[in-house]
């Protein structure tokens, strides 16, 4: 179906997300990949792979990156509905994969649920609640995505307002005009919380456990996204230059983050000084060894670093 | 107090309690005629709180709040103890214990605010601005400190210390913290 071979389908409960996902499969004559799929899958490229993304976070992270391989090459290959399953994460860089979230109204699908399964109101309720629940916080807590922001997707459908066939026609609409992303691109456009999905390399341990601490609490942050010269020779080329460790957009606030002992920051705190000067509007924090100690001991990290 | 881990005193038991009664002056004053619900935030800010809230002459709600503690592996703050009261429309207030880098504070009003309440002001035993990394406007407060780790009246160290009823700066081998309350005036 134009530029797409896939189409992830992430939904909330009751959303007719799981009916539009195999609807949308017979319609283009795609494989459906839902749970029972996904297993065979996954066994079938490695039995010690498991279904679920494993809790230790080293381990998450090779499980991420085989299983998102996986389901690249897949995309290469055949053309399938991924339901579920941190699709929308797994194959956020794959220019193939076209993301499709499914929401609706929490009356309109409370109503389902009683229909469906004959529940009185309250024990409906209680039921959406908790599977509500229980997949944000799988999604929240295995690929650290906020899965009902819509800067995920490229398509976002409430069925409230449609049936699954105009739901689906919809889809195949939107996905027929949606451009093919430039090659690159893609990946920046499904974001972390909507803001930066780029695999970032720190150039130190403190750096990728502050951007850990930032990210807990929700605080957006660009990884030295700007080099700012400071002085430059007489052919106007620059010769020296600093680039703060991150730039918090909500604050517009560069932080600097430095380890060494203060009394071996002076080369450091020169630039900051020069940056200052020659950079009045730019507002700047250097977090010193002393204060990252202070921030460690307060998130109880100290022992690993002493 | 003898214990090794302790340095200089920052605050007497006197000095808390005559700020605590001026800062809950403020707050009577301020929200005279409304209804505010104070919000303590679990678990270093109960014994100011409980200081605070005896001193208010002004009627108010008091409910709980706790986060789940930064642990490498969880990728986001949870609350994990929320308030029990609808906040659509009151006016809150939060109790903080200290409030250095502003994070948790920052995600605590990002998400209070969320629930459309009149107003959103914050109350907090300590402020230590030199420390402020996320933006957070702190509108009561009984002390300013500078960059020194402290303890007692709720605030601890690996758990120990909240009971203390005066608040210590926690010894400092480098001699640092002696030398910046000895400019404010605190210690020999």
């Amino acid at each position: 179906m134009g530029n797409f071979s896939v189409i992830t389908v992430s939904r909330e409960v009751e959303s007719l997300g799981d009916e539009v996902a195999l609807r949308l499969s017979r319609i283009l004559g795609y494989e459906l990949i839902n749970r029972e799929q996904w297993m065979v899958l996954l066994e079938g490229h490695s039995p010690a792979l498991s279904p679920e993304p494993p809790e230790e976070e080293g381990e998450r992270e090779r499980w991420m990156a085989e299983v998102g391989k996986l389901l690249e090459e897949l995309a290469e290959k055949r053309a399938f509905v991924l339901l579920g399953r941190g699709g929308q994460k797994l194959l956020a860089r794959c220019a193939k994969a076209f993301h499709l979230l499914v929401v609706a109204p929490v009356p309109v699908r409370l109503r389902r649920i009683m229909e469906r399964y004959r529940q009185d109101e309250v024990t409906a309720s209680r039921i959406l609640a908790e599977q509500d629940r229980q997949r944000e916080k799988f999604l929240l807590r295995f690929f650290g995505v906020d899965w009902r922001n819509p800067l995920h997707y490229h398509f976002v459908l409430n069925t409230a307002f449609y049936d699954v066939e105009e739901s689906c026609q919809l889809v195949l609409e939107a996905m027929k005009r949606t451009r093919p992303p430039v090659s690159g691109q893609q990946e920046s456009f499904f974001t972390r919380e909507g803001f930066l999905e780029k695999p970032v390399v720190f150039s130190h341990p403190s750096e990728e456990e502050f951007a850990r601490i930032l990210d807990f609490y929700g605080i957006r942050w660009l990884y030295e996204p700007r080099t700012f010269p400071l002085e430059w020779d007489s052919e106007g080329n620059v010769v020296e230059a600093f680039a703060p460790d991150f730039y918090l957009p909500d604050f517009d606030l560069f932080i600097e983050l430095t380890t060494q002992k203060q009394k071996l920051t002076w080369r450091k705190n020169r630039k900051i000084r020069k940056l200052k000067e020659l950079y009045p509007e730019v507002k700047i924090k250097v977090v010193y060894a002393r204060d990252y100690e202070h921030i460690l001991r307060k998130f109880d990290l100290e022992d690993d670093h002493e | 107090m003898s214990d090794p881990r302790l340095g200089t005193r920052v605050f007497t038991r006197e000095e808390i309690q005559r700020r605590v009664e001026e800062v809950a002056r403020e707050i009577d004053r301020d929200y005279k005629g409304e209804r505010p619900v104070i919000i303590v935030i679990l678990r270093g800010a109960v014994y100011f709180a409980v200081d605070l809230t005896r001193a208010l002459t002004i009627p108010f709600d008091l409910d709980f709040m706790a986060l789940s503690p930064f642990r490498l592996g969880l990728r986001r703050a949870e609350i994990e103890k929320d308030v029990d009261v609808d906040l659509k429309g009151r006016h809150v207030l939060i109790l903080e214990d200290i409030v250095d880098t502003g994070l948790t504070l920052n995600f605590l009003v990002r998400n209070l605010e969320r629930r459309l309440p009149q107003s959103v002001r914050v109350c907090s035993f300590l402020n230590c601005p030199v420390r402020r990394i996320a933006e957070v406007e702190v509108h009561y407060f009984c002390f300013e400190i500078p960059d020194i780790y402290v303890v007692g009246y709720g605030l601890d160290f690996r758990g120990d210390f909240r009971n203390l009823q005066e608040v210590y700066a926690l010894y400092d081998p480098s001699g640092r913290s002696t030398q910046v309350l000895k400019q404010m005036g605190k210690g020999r």
